[in-house]
C-alpha cells in the first residue's frame, strides 16, 4: 500500500465543503486536468505552432485542414484559451489540495507528519510557479534590440509595439570568437623510419628504437653475407629544436610538433650520422661528411593537424554602456549565459550578422514573476527531499531503533 | 598507463564487460548458481568503475563535462542505468534485474558506437556550469525511471497465469517499481528546474515550450500521476507496471525521438 497507509496515517479524506470544492479537490479531477495537459502538450509538439505552420499552408488542403486546426486554438496551443484555462483549473485543485494537506499535517504524526509536510510544500511550490508564471503574463515585458556599434537606443521593439527603457544603452563594441581547431593527431601507423635504396630497388622500414642496429641486406645479397649497411637510430625528439650557438639539439617540448630521429649509418664505405625530420622530408639527405649517401630516408611520424585554422563559433559578445542622463552610468559585456541586469531589464545576447560583425542583437526582458517562480523552485526540491528522503529515512531510523511511528 | 587510459581502449572494455555481466547473469539464472550471480554483479561494478574513468578522462581531454552530444549523452545512460541498479542491488537481490540492467548498459554502448565519438567544442549556449548538473541530474533520473521499467517487465512476467514465481519476488518488483520512481522523479523534477533557470540566464526565458521541455513535462506528469495513484489510492501491481512502462516510454521519446523527429532549442542533441 502507499507510503502513507503504510504508517497507518490515512490519505488525505476529501473535504466536506460544497461540491465544487469537493470536485476540485478530487484526485480524479486533478489527474483528468494533468491528463488534458498532457494531450495538450503532445499536440502542441506535433501539431505546427504559430509561424511554423506557414509551409504547410501551400500543400494541398493545407489551408482547410489549418483553418479548423487554427479554430481550435491548435496552432497555438500553448496561448489558446482553453489551455489557459485548463492551467487555472490546476490551480484550482492545487489550492484545495493544499488546503487539504495543511489540515492533515495535523492529523498526521511522526515521520508520516514530514512527509505530508513535504507535499505540502511541494504543492505550494506549484502554485508560486504559475503565479510567477501569471506575474510574467501581466507585468512582464520583452523586446528586442537591434543596433550597430556606436548606436546608442532607448527602446526594444515587441509584438505589442515600442518598449521604453529608462535609460539609453550604446554599442559600443561587437566581437565574434572562433574555436581554434583542436590538435588532433592524424590516424598513421607507428612511427617508422623508411629506407630506399634506389640502386638495389629496395625500399624497407623500421620501428623508432633507439640504438638497436638493423641491417638492410639487398635481396640479390647471398645467404649469410654481412649486411651491405647497419643503420641505428640513435636518438628521437618529439619536437626538433637546434641551439645555433651550440649545436645542441633539444626538444621545444613534448608535443609532436616537428618529430625527427639521429640516424647512423655504417657500411659501404660510408658513416654518416644525420637528423631525418618528418615534417621536412626535403632534408632527409642523401650524402653526408662519411662520403656518398645511397640511402634514402623518410621519417613517418604522427603529426598534429594545423591548430591555427578557423573552427566553429566559441562565442559572441557585446560590450554596452549604459548612459543616464547623458552620463555613462556602466559599462559592460554581455555573452550568451552571461546577461546583464540593469534598472529592473536583463540583457541577453541572442544573434549576429556574420555578414555585419558591426551588428548585435538582444533580447530585453523585465520579468517580475523570476523570483516568485524561483521560489517555487526552491521549495519544489525541499518539499520532494522531505517526502521521498527525509521522511522514509527518519521511518526507517525509528523503526530500526524501536521508536514509535 | 598511457595506453590503459587510452579514450577507445576505455569505451570497448566497459562494453565488453558489461556484455559478459550480462552473460554470466543469465547463465546465474538458468543453473541458478549464486557464484556467477556474484560475478555478474562484479563485473558491473567493474563496468561502472571503467566508465566512471572514461568519462573522467573524456572531461579532462575535452576541458567539459563530456554529456554535449548522442553519443556522449548514451554513454552517461548507460552509465546511469548501472549506478541506480548498484544502490538499488545494495537492500534488494534480484539476479534477472542484473542482466537486464547490464544488457541495457551493453545496449546503449555499441548505439553510442554508431555516432561520431570525436570531442567538438561547445557552441555558446552550452558552455555553462548548468551544463553538467542539469544533464546529470535528467540522466540519473533516466536511470531510475530505466531501471523501473525492467522490474515492471519482470512484475508482468513473473505475474502472469501458471507463473511459479513466488509472492516475496513479486513484492520485491513492485517495491522497486515503487522506489525508483520516487528516486527518479526527484531527479528529473531537479533536472527541470536546473534546465529552467539555465534557459533563463542563456535565453531570458526559464519555459518556452520548446520540444525536449515539453516531453519533460509530459514524463513528469506521467510520473507525478503515478506517484499519486501510488500514495493516495495504493496501487500496485500490475496497473503499477503498466504506468512505469508508459512513463519510460516518454522518456524514451523525451531523450530520444524529440531529438530526431522534433526541432528546438535541443537541436544539437542529435549531432
Amino acid at each position: 500500500m502507499s507510503e502513507f497507509l503504510e504508517n497507518n496515517q490515512p490519505a488525505p479524506k476529501p473535504a466536506l465543503g460544497n461540491p465544487v470544492t469537493r470536485l476540485l479537490g478530487s484526485l480524479p479531477f486533478a489527474l483528468t486536468v494533468v491528463l488534458l495537459l498532457a494531450l495538450a502538450c503532445v499536440a502542441g509538439t506535433v501539431i505546427p505552432q504559430g509561424s511554423q505552420v506557414e509551409p504547410y499552408l501551400a500543400r494541398p488542403g493545407g489551408h482547410q485542414v489549418l483553418g479548423v486546426l487554427s479554430s481550435l486554438g491548435m496552432t497555438n496551443v500553448f496561448h489558446s484559451w482553453w489551455f489557459v484555462g485548463l492551467l487555472f483549473a490546476l490551480s484550482a485543485s492545487l489550492m484545495v489540495c493544499t488546503g487539504r494537506r495543511y489540515r492533515a499535517i495535523k492529523r498526521a504524526t511522526g515521520s508520516a507528519r514530514l512527509r505530508v509536510i513535504g507535499s505540502f510544500i511541494t504543492h505550494i511550490s506549484l502554485l508560486l510557479v504559475l503565479a510567477g508564471g501569471v506575474v510574467r503574463v501581466i507585468w512582464g515585458q520583452k523586446g528586442m534590440i537591434q543596433f550597430r556599434e556606436g548606436e546608442v537606443v532607448n527602446r526594444a521593439e515587441s509584438g505589442e509595439g515600442a518598449m521604453l527603457l529608462p535609460f539609453s544603452i550604446r554599442l559600443t563594441k561587437f566581437e565574434l570568437e572562433f574555436h581554434k581547431k583542436p590538435a588532433r593527431t592524424r590516424e598513421t601507423p607507428a612511427d617508422r623510419l623508411l629506407v630506399q635504396w634506389g640502386e638495389k630497388n629496395l625500399v624497407t622500414h623500421f620501428p623508432v628504437e633507439l640504438n638497436v642496429a638493423h641491417p638492410v641486406v639487398p635481396a640479390d645479397a647471398v645467404v649469410g653475407a654481412a649486411p651491405a649497411f647497419t643503420i641505428t637510430m640513435l636518438r628521437y625528439v618529439p619536437d626538433f629544436s637546434l641551439d645555433g650557438s651550440t649545436g645542441d639539439v633539444t626538444s621545444r617540448s613534448n608535443d609532436p610538433n616537428n618529430p625527427a630521429v639521429e640516424v647512423r649509418v655504417l657500411g659501404g664505405g660510408v658513416t654518416n650520422t644525420q637528423w631525418v625530420f618528418a615534417r621536412f622530408p626535403e632534408f632527409g639527405g642523401d650524402s653526408g661528411p662519411g662520403g656518398a649517401m645511397p640511402l634514402k630516408f623518410r621519417f613517418q611520424a604522427a603529426l598534429p593537424e594545423e591548430v591555427n585554422e578557423q573552427g566553429a563559433i566559441k562565442a559572441f559578445k557585446s560590450t554596452i554602456e549604459v548612459m543616464e542622463h547623458g552620463v555613462v552610468a556602466c559599462t559592460r559585456t554581455i555573452a550568451v549565459n552571461s546577461p546583464f541586469s540593469w534598472g529592473g531589464f536583463s540583457f541577453y545576447q541572442v544573434s549576429y550578422n556574420p555578414d555585419d560583425l558591426t551588428w548585435s542583437a538582444l533580447e530585453v526582458v523585465r520579468d517580475p514573476g523570476v523570483p516568485i517562480v524561483y521560489a517555487g523552485f526552491i521549495l519544489m526540491m525541499a518539499g520532494l527531499t522531505m517526502v521521498f528522503c527525509v521522511g522514509p529515512w527518519l521511518g526507517d531510523q525509528r523503526r530500526t531503533t524501536g521508536g514509535l511511528e | 598507463m598511457k595506453a590503459i587510459l587510452n579514450m577507445t581502449t576505455l569505451f570497448n572494455a566497459g562494453l565488453a564487460v558489461y556484455f559478459c555481466a550480462m552473460v554470466c547473469a543469465v547463465i546465474g539464472l538458468m543453473s541458478r548458481r549464486s557464484l556467477f550471480d556474484r560475478l555478474a554483479n562484479g563485473l558491473i561494478v567493474a563496468g561502472v568503475c571503467i566508465q566512471t574513468l572514461y568519462l573522467g578522462v573524456r572531461w579532462e581531454e575535452a576541458g567539459r563535462a563530456p554529456f554535449s552530444n548522442m553519443f556522449e549523452s548514451l554513454v552517461l545512460f548507460g552509465w546511469t542505468v548501472s549506478v541506480v541498479y548498484l544502490l538499488l542491488r545494495i537492500r534488494t537481490k534480484l539476479p534477472w534485474l542484473a542482466a537486464a540492467s547490464a544488457a541495457l548498459s551493453a545496449l546503449a554502448l555499441a548505439h553510442a558506437s554508431t555516432f561520431e565519438a570525436d570531442i567538438r567544442p561547445l557552441m555558446p549556449a552550452l558552455q555553462s556550469n548548468w551544463l553538467s548538473f542539469h544533464v546529470m541530474t535528467c540522466f540519473l533520473g533516466y536511470g531510475a525511471f530505466a531501471i523501473s521499467a525492467l522490474a515492471a517487465i519482470g512484475f508482468l512476467v513473473v505475474s502472469r497465469e501458471g507463473s511459479a514465481a513466488a509472492d516475496d519476488t513479486r513484492k520485491t518488483l513492485e517495491t522497486i517499481v515503487s522506489q525508483t520512481i520516487s528516486f527518479g522523479f526527484l531527479f528529473l523534477t531537479l533536472g527541470i528546474l536546473t534546465g529552467a533557470v539555465w534557459a533563463n540566464s542563456a535565453w531570458g526565458t526559464y519555459w518556452s515550450w520548446d520540444p525536449k521541455e515539453t516531453w519533460s513535462l509530459i514524463t513528469w506528469f506521467i510520473y507525478a500521476a503515478f506517484l499519486h495513484f501510488n500514495f493516495m489510492r495504493g496501487w500496485r501491481g500490475r496497473r503499477a507496471a503498466w504506468i512505469s512502462i508508459i512513463g519510460f516510454a516518454s522518456v524514451l521519446f523525451t531523450y530520444y525521438g524529440v531529438n530526431f523527429l522534433l526541432s528546438g532549442l535541443h537541436s544539437y542533441a542529435k549531432q
